[in-house]
């Protein structure tokens, strides 16, 4: 290992440190300390760093944010950061665990809600950054036989469940919320629902059971005949002709195979 | 011949309807490169828009060209993720830092993290960017980075260090007059001479920002937060550098608590009166 990986090292693991105040930095023998301490010298980058990551956070998890408030969610965000360094200069990819952490969490474990928003909201930020669906001739999907045929999802589409109204919660968060009543989480029913953008907005969609069996089917590529039986035993009364047409109408199904 | 001319203005989020709708009379802008690798994002979108309009320079950030290891898997995938990006972008200038920012294990932390001078580094940091240049096919620019800590062991002065690095890999270098103060001001040594030893014909851009002062123990430091109006003192320097090195395109970047379009557009006209007194005299 060269002096160099060395240092390098040993500056990342000072600035991840729970212990850089009272602890003697790493680096101390190779800094110049005649003016500032190590740890005061340390501290800066440390204190850069950490709030440029704490930065990117805020721009993915505005809401849960809001739900815990700044100061506590700037807190919370550098425990996690101190035990999941980055591994990516693109900042866009960090972050995913944000939701199991709070979870497991002390302070905020009472807020059960959480992490299920804060898959939510990943899943939002996500879906924001995927590419658009590229045009489709629905006319050649009459070419295929109907046995074979493989319906397929958006890149931007993610589907998610939770116990908690999170829609509701997102909702009631965002800055044109007009409404501003109670929410009761204590409701036991699972909420069901897909993102996806179009166009240059990110949208978020309630669906009931057969729809949602009926995209994960088509997520999880199985036949189309096979998706439409999953979904009719979730919910037989489901009309598969509508929900497909919605879906295609809204570029939710953007394409088909010949599986 | 570059279409980058002038003072052009950092591209931010909250100004890209300005830019879309209004085209506000500016020669060129620039864009950190990192916020749209994906593509598909919206903002790449609105970005796509706007460079119909303006030339760009793409500004890098993560391309971490101080590792010590050039084949850090996190590194070289970087590396791509941003010759995706330039290559759709075309973007006339690309640039990045003297600094590191990802160790040789693949743990990265966002920010301009300081190399100590010495000819193992100066070799390093050649490699890493002979690698980026021949990966993204074109030459970058190296930004002289703001500096708060000293090595013991850092034999060669910055500006050495720079003007070494030219003649290793024939990249350019992007001049933060900003950083030259900060770290003049942190170091105690003479921004001027820093100046005067910079190769001249190597400086492609000119970066103008402001900075914040914090006290560390009692002292007094300068830090580049990049979230403020130029200062006077940096305005001086400006001019010493124009004077020096020629009206060289010069960028007005302001990266935290951006303000509206019109205080940035101030400072351009700013920089601009500075480029065309000078230029009178001679």
């Amino acid at each position: 290992m060269t002096a160099l990986a060395e240092l390098q090292r040993n500056f990342i693991s000072d600035c991840l440190s729970e212990n850089i105040n009272s602890k003697k930095p790493l680096l101390a023998k190779d800094i110049d300390i005649s003016l500032i301490s190590a740890s005061g010298l340390m501290g800066i980058y440390r204190s850069s760093a950490i709030a440029n990551i704490i930065y990117a956070m805020k721009l993915t998890y505005p809401v849960i944010e809001k739900l815990v408030g700044e100061d506590f969610f700037r807190a919370s965000c550098k425990k996690f950061i101190l035990s999941h360094c980055p591994k990516s200069a693109n900042m866009d990819d960090y972050g995913q665990e944000f939701g199991s952490f709070l979870a497991n969490f002390e302070p905020a474990k009472q807020l059960t809600y959480l992490k299920s928003v804060a898959q939510l909201e990943w899943y939002y930020h996500l879906s924001s950054l995927d590419d658009d669906s590229k045009p489709v001739d629905w006319s050649l999907l009459s070419s295929i036989d109907a046995l074979h045929v493989k319906l397929l999802l958006a890149p931007s589409v993610k589907l998610i469940t939770s116990p908690f109204p999170v829609n509701n919660i997102w909702q009631m968060n965002q800055s044109n919320a007009y409404e501003n009543k109670p929410i009761d989480i204590s409701l036991e029913q699972e909420t069901l629902l897909i993102i996806f953008r179009s166009g240059l907005s990110t949208k978020i969609m309630t669906v009931t059971a057969g729809e949602f069996a009926l995209l994960l089917s088509f997520s999880k590529q199985y036949y189309l005949n096979d998706a439409i039986e999953i979904a009719t035993a979730k919910d037989n009364t489901i009309s598969i002709d509508d929900t497909l047409k919605k879906f295609i109408e809204l570029n939710i199904i953007s394409g088909f195979e010949n599986g | 011949m570059s279409d980058i001319n002038g003072v052009g203005l950092g591209l931010r989020h909250r100004h890209f309807k300005e830019f879309i709708v209004d085209k506000p009379d500016v020669p060129w802008l620039e864009i950190h490169t990192e916020n749209f690798i994906n593509q598909g994002s919206t903002s790449a979108k609105y970005l796509a828009e706007i460079c119909q309009n303006y030339p760009i320079s793409a500004h890098c950030v993560g391309l971490s060209l101080g590792t010590a290891s050039n084949a850090s898997l996190t590194r070289l995938q970087h590396i791509h993720d941003i010759k995706a990006t330039i290559d759709w972008l075309k973007p006339s200038l690309v640039s990045d830092h003297l600094s590191w920012s990802a160790s040789d294990e693949g743990h990265y932390l966002p920010d301009l993290l300081p190399i100590p001078y010495t000819e193992e580094a100066l070799n390093i940091v050649a490699q890493n960017i002979n690698q980026v240049q021949e990966v993204l096919r074109r030459q970058i620019l190296i930004e002289n980075p703001s500096s708060y800590l000293s090595y013991v062991n850092s034999p060669i002065p910055e500006w050495e260090f720079l003007s070494a690095l030219v003649k290793k890999t024939g990249c350019g270098l992007l001049l933060d007059i900003n950083n030259v103060h900060v770290s003049a001001h942190n170091h105690g040594f003479d921004a001027l001479n820093y100046l005067g030893n910079i190769p001249k014909k190597s400086v492609q851009e000119i970066h103008l920002a402001g900075y914040s002062i914090d006290v560390i123990e009692g002292v007094d430091m300068l830090i580049d937060t990049h979230g403020h109006r130029v200062y006077d003192d940096v305005w001086l320097l400006y001019e010493k550098a124009i004077e020096h090195f020629g009206a060289i395109p010069t960028l007005i970047e302001w990266d935290t608590d951006v303000p509206e379009l019109a205080v940035l557009l101030d400072e351009k006209r700013k920089a601009e009166a500075i480029i065309t007194k000078v230029t009178k005299k001679r």
